[in-house]
């Protein structure tokens, strides 16, 4: 015997990166909450959905309880590219219930909605706030049953009118026994945390009847635009492993020169195309300009690339090359604000660049800016951030060339900060040494996962043509320490000592 | 007081085609009354009722600082504007003063709403009172007295 399903539809909010959070869209006929605390949106992204699902054969009615008066309501919506005002009383409708929810009662709250539903058959319905609507039932001294058969006869009313429905509502704690929780086929939560000067906004559908949805916090931004949530991205692809630790990672075939051919040399024939490399060095050692070099040698390949600045410095500061690789728009450059990043909007970002450009390349200049742009809220768990970004940026195929501050220390040999190292691919130190009263540079390939390099620290300078890699220092030992000396003549050549 | 956020000239003339040019003050406060039903009837929907007798009050007390007969025996405070008494008064003056003190009055509403929430959205929700012929552009007749 054969039985025809009911096939749900789903809507596509309009509000970039909520379907994919949603799962893939919002369920046609489905009665949802949006909650939150007050600023926190929940006006904004109803009307964000309103005008992008509403039109005049799927008419929207909104329905303005006691909360924000209406004409406020207008007047800073309109403030935001999707309001559009010739939509009103056209395919949007605002119906002001005030008058009903301040006498108390719902049944007559309940009436004139169903009584407007019927009059313009909407498909979508709108009731802000609903933290109105449950005030004004407690005013009645049977406000929890009251409430409990407004929810429930308005959620039946709503599917059976074919209605989409959201109810707005403020101050609700998760843990209250309310009755619109067992109603809701969809709760969408809004947050804000706040941590010293930075606010993030986050956003988890606590429910969404059958459909998987992204569980989790998800970042939000409210721009003039409206609402953007960052979804995760780039994750969970075939290729994901690569960026994990510990993960067997097949080297590919295909090496890309980073720009400098001596440090090719020492990468054992260039990066493999995919690969993420760490340029770990201190302040000063040259780490942006062999990551512009890097960039260079892209564009003469006829590649594009992409970096994202965290650096705080101003444009005619950045070194000529790279300023010339952007003016030729062979590199994009991302700016980021400090203090409010979120990882999934960082990650956004470049992914929208990278697939925009088809960029091949991608500098991140530099962890520890990085590090400071993370809102403070996530920077608890930069690994697990760096982790998320690197793993992103692999599943995209890019190569990535990442720059790292390294505090000069003799006393102990790191080679990378924040015990990172087992994130990225391969690993290229710098170190300044004295030697003969001078400061002189050197590096090393530390790490090219699973592909053969050279164990050589060597020499460079750093000059109008930017780094010149020279030989090693083979008659001076101990140069990892610092403070290297000269070898005793009788003693036969050998590898450069430990600190 | 000069209202901001209008960003161009309100409707200069809101009786235009409510009253001929030399109506009588009889004919005007009647224009008055029909209006303040549609003006109702376009925003208590939208922003309640309350919010339509708040914008009256504003533009009332606005007017009255030059027409100070306008709000004589208006009861004032929170309780609601006596659109009767308004119209009495509009009845009992002679034409000109009638007619010059309605438009200031009418343009004040205007002018505060479109402060509020911007020029283009007043016009879109007070189109059809304010220029009931773009709303029935073929009828060509004199304005109807709103139904109840």
């Amino acid at each position: 015997m054969s039985t025809t399903k009911v096939t749900i539809h789903r809507l596509a909010t309009g509000v970039p990166g909520l379907d994919e959070v949603l799962g893939g869209g919002l369920p046609e006929f489905s009665f949802n909450l949006i909650a939150g605390q007050p600023g926190c949106g929940k006006t904004t992204l109803a009307h964000q959905i309103m005008f992008a699902l509403a039109s005049v054969e799927r008419p929207a009615l909104y329905f303005t309880v006691l909360g924000e008066p209406p004409l406020k309501m207008l007047r800073y919506q309109q403030q935001f590219h999707f309001f559009d005002n010739e939509a009103l009383n056209h395919r949007v409708r605002f119906i002001n219930l005030s008058e009903e929810a301040m006498a108390g009662n719902l049944d007559r709250v309940l009436h004139r909605i169903v009584d407007e539903v019927a009059t313009h058959a909407p498909a979508l319905v709108f009731v802000d706030s609903f933290r109105s609507v449950v005030l004004a039932s407690e005013g009645g001294g049977n406000g929890h049953n009251q409430l409990q058969q407004f929810v429930q006869q308005l959620g039946m009313l709503m599917t059976t009118w074919q209605a989409t429905t959201f109810l707005i509502g403020e101050y609700f704690t998760e843990t209250d026994a309310n009755p619109v929780f067992t109603v809701a086929d969809g709760l969408i939560w809004l947050r804000q945390s706040v941590h010293r000067n930075s606010m993030v906004r986050k956003m988890e559908v606590l429910k969404m009847r059958g459909q998987p949805t992204l569980a989790g916090l998800h970042t939000y931004r409210i721009s003039d635009a409206g609402i953007q949530v960052f979804a995760p991205a780039g994750l969970g692809g075939p290729a994901s492993a690569s960026a994990s630790a510990g993960a067997s990672v097949k080297a590919s075939p295909v090496r890309v020169s980073l720009g400098v051919p001596e440090l090719d040399q020492m990468l054992g024939g260039g990066l493999p195309r995919g690969y993420s490399v760490l340029v770990a060095g201190p302040s000063g050692s040259g780490k942006s300009i062999l990551a512009a070099a890097f960039l260079a040698e892209g564009a003469r390949c006829g590649e594009t690339g992409v970096m994202a600045a965290f650096e705080q410095r101003p444009n005619q500061e950045r070194n000529r090359l790279l300023a010339g690789l952007i003016d030729s728009g062979s590199v994009c450059l991302l700016e980021n604000r400090p203090l409010d990043l979120s990882i999934d909007e960082i990650v956004f970002q470049l992914l929208g660049e990278i697939h925009r450009l088809k960029a091949s390349r991608v500098v991140i200049d530099s962890l520890s800016g990085f590090e400071l742009a993370l809102a403070p809220t996530f920077s608890d768990d930069f690994r697990g951030s760096l982790l998320h970004l690197v793993t992103a940026l692999s599943n995209a195929g890019v190569t990535v060339l990442m720059t790292s501050e390294l505090e000069d220390r003799y006393t102990d040999l790191r080679f990378s900060p924040y015990g990172s190292a087992f994130l990225t691919d391969a690993i290229v130190v710098q170190r300044y040494v004295e030697v003969e009263s001078r400061l002189r540079r050197v590096m090393a390939v530390v790490k090219v996962r699973a592909s053969a390099h050279s164990d050589e620290l060597r020499e460079y300078t750093i000059d109008a043509g930017g780094l010149q890699i020279g030989s090693q220092l083979p008659d001076q030992e101990g140069l990892l320490g610092g403070r290297p000396t000269r070898k005793r003549p009788p003693k036969p050549p050998a590898v450069a000592g430990d600190a | 007081m000069p209202l901001e956020g209008t960003s161009g000239p309100a409707l200069t003339a809101p009786l235009s085609e409510r009253a001929p040019q030399g109506a009588s003050a009889l004919q005007i406060a009647a224009a008055l009354g029909s209006m303040a039903l549609e003006l109702d009837a376009a925003l208590a929907p939208i922003i309640g009722p309350r919010g339509v007798m708040a914008l009256w009050q504003r533009s009332l007390h606005l007017t009255s600082a030059a027409h100070p007969w306008l709000s004589a025996g208006q009861p004032g405070g929170l309780s609601p504007l006596d659109t009767a008494l308004l119209a009495t008064a509009v009845a009992q003056r002679d034409d000109h003063d009638a007619t010059v003190a309605v438009n200031a009055l009418l343009q004040a509403f205007h002018e505060l709403l479109a402060s509020l929430i911007g020029l283009s959205l007043t016009e879109r929700l007070l189109r059809t009172v304010w220029a009931p012929s773009l709303a029935l552009p073929s009828s060509g007749l004199p304005a109807q007295d709103p139904t109840p």
